[in-house]
């Protein structure tokens, strides 16, 4: 069939040629739609109906929507899941952006710190978060000895099980692996700047500090402004690694929104409700995209 | 005065040499010593899992942990589960995302530009939010239970970004390439399949590990969508040992540094691809 396809373009005409287009991107395209655009007009009508999916169908309008903005259950999730974001992001940023300039320089041993550095990344999430589940066990983990042998406590702490330290144990363990994701794109970012920049800058006089205010972040700036989108974006939907380690609780304290959704959906089956959420961190995501655009784009 | 700055100069370079040595290997050990605690863990009998000051080098050596990998929780078959849907999907995605990488960069059709745009905000669908159409449509068509309605929704969550990779990749292709092979009158499919897609290797190769991390490493999907348990997935098997009544710290560890294995190996051997992978076309260079 696709030979047929390419021969019948091949006789000639320039429209046909822009045609062909249509059938090489048809396979990506039905699937976008038939997998993503579809379920997602089967959420948007399932957030009109209080429904379990199976024999309560009972039509309910704009219901759900207006309780997410009423009703604290809802935005006092996104309001916590908007700090988690905000403290994640920043640590992938500081460290991804420290190491990657740390990395970037020839020495002894590169190549082993840059293997270590990457490993967090390589771990899959729900190993991740058992493996600090079990370093902050508060009877037996490997942390509280430690901390207790340099002196900072002096008696277990449930790291996990303490409404105060859930939340930091639990953004700790989401910059411990997302930051590789940050120093490497910052790494390749560097590698595309041009030495001669630094060589002018040194005959100047600038000082690293300055090298790295004036030539390195403004060549970064295309990658930083990529990876600031991607990295908000995917960490505001973050659900596994909380998931395993905190299951959103004690409480409330870690209770993001996609676990949030999660539990509505699969716990309270109340499927319509959790559908309407989606829909709205849909839009919360899309304009956290729009805004970093637009602020960035203005500095300019 | 010359020769003085010129010592300074030395100096200061072995001092930040030092310093960052300091600074690397202070920060290398919030990453060394999990993992070392994960593998001494393993290779621990139970008891000493218990210990009151942490053990650093287990004694004896246990292996115990590992052969109920194999054995008592029959993680091998889950392995398999976990490579065979990871591997159907990387093929789905490495297929299409060629073929629409191909045809947006050749082809100036009327809402090319459009599609793009739209596999971008298909990234802001929080996974979350397609848990629940997914199961409901899934449920439909007889796919949950089954590694064949995994291996979709793993490809139509990758196939966007895939595809935003190999455009990027065919971008760096020269178009005279095609060009000069339309003139000797080879249709496009022929072009595309025996002269272009030869030169794309590095960038399918990106795209595949790319697809293979994402797969390997999901669990939501997974866990919602196979109950059964000969078909549940490594990240799902391993977690789900952290909810029974007992959990077996040792036996976890053993588990998870296993499934952590076969990445590594293959980060080791195809760093470049990884690196490729991970950027995925958002550095030029």
């Amino acid at each position: 069939m696709r030979t047929e396809i390419g021969t019948k373009v091949s006789r000639g005409k320039v429209k046909n040629k822009e045609r062909a287009g249509y059938w090489f991107i048809f396979p990506a395209a039905l699937a976008m739609f038939g997998l993503i655009i579809y379920p997602m007009f089967y959420g948007l009508y399932l957030s009109f109906y209080n429904t379990n999916l199976v024999n309560k169908w009972k039509f309910v309008g704009m219901k759900y929507y207006i309780q997410a903005i009423v009703k604290p259950e809802f935005y006092s999730s996104v309001l916590l899941t908007f700090g988690f974001m905000l403290l994640v992001v920043a640590g992938h940023f500081l460290f991804g952006i420290l190491l990657a300039s740390f990395l970037n320089k020839e020495f002894a041993g590169r190549t082993v710190f840059r293997v270590i550095f990457m490993l967090p990344w390589l771990f899959p999430e729900s190993v991740i978060a058992l493996l600090f589940t079990w370093i902050m066990n508060p009877m037996y983990g490997v942390l509280n000895s430690i901390l207790k042998d340099i002196g900072i406590i002096s008696e277990n702490i449930s790291w996990l099980g303490s409404a105060k330290f859930a939340f930091p144990a639990v953004v700790f363990a989401c910059i411990w692996k997302g930051y590789p994701l940050v120093m490497t794109m910052v790494l390749s970012g560097m590698q595309s700047i041009s030495q001669d920049h630094y060589e002018a800058a040194e005959i100047d006089g600038a000082n690293k500090w300055k090298q790295f205010l004036n030539i390195t972040l403004p060549g970064l700036r295309p990658v930083l402004v990529t990876t600031l989108i991607l990295d908000s974006v995917w960490w505001f939907k973050q659900y596994t690694l909380v998931y395993t380690m905190t299951n959103g609780g004690p409480g409330n304290a870690t209770n993001l929104i996609s676990l949030n959704i999660y539990g509505t959906a699969f716990n309270d089956l109340q499927f319509g409700k959790a559908a309407a959420w989606g829909i709205i961190v849909f839009v919360i995501c899309y304009v956290i995209s729009r805004i970093y655009r637009m602020v960035l784009k203005d500095e300019e | 005065m010359k020769n003085k700055m010129g010592i300074g100069k030395k100096q200061k370079q072995r001092v930040n040499g030092a310093l960052r040595y300091i600074v690397l290997v202070v920060l290398s050990l919030f990453i060394v010593v999990p993992v070392l605690w994960m593998i001494s863990t393993a290779f621990k009998p139970e008891a000493q899992t218990y210990s009151p000051t942490p053990i650093w080098i287990p004694d004896p050596v246990s292996f115990e942990s590992f052969k109920k990998f194999w054995g008592l929780y029959n993680f091998g078959k889950m392995t398999m589960n976990s490579l065979a849907t990871c591997l159907g999907a990387v093929v789905l995605c490495v297929a299409f995302s060629c073929l629409a990488g191909y045809g947006i960069t050749r082809f100036k059709f009327k809402g090319n530009k459009q599609f793009m745009g739209f596999l971008l905000i298909t990234q802001m669908f929080p996974s979350v939010m397609l848990v629940v159409p997914f199961y409901a449509v899934l449920t439909t068509y007889r796919l949950t239970n089954s590694l064949l309605g995994l291996v979709i929704v793993y490809a139509a969550t990758n196939i966007a970004f895939s595809t935003w990779m190999m455009v990027s990749y065919f971008k760096t292709i020269p178009v005279e390439l095609d060009e000069a092979a339309r003139v000797d009158g080879a249709s496009n499919f022929r072009i595309f399949w025996k002269i272009i897609l030869p030169l794309t290797v590095p960038g399918i190769a990106a795209v595949a590990i790319f697809v293979l991390i994402n797969g390997w490493n999901e669990y939501m999907f997974s866990s919602v969508l196979i109950s059964k348990d000969s078909l549940k997935t490594l990240t799902v098997g391993i977690v789900a040992l952290n909810t029974q009544n007992q959990v077996h710290w040792n036996d976890m560890m053993a588990a998870s540094s296993v499934s952590c294995l076969p990445l590594i190996v293959l980060f080791l051997c195809f760093q470049k691809y990884f690196i490729a992978g991970m950027t995925g076309g958002a550095v030029k260079n």
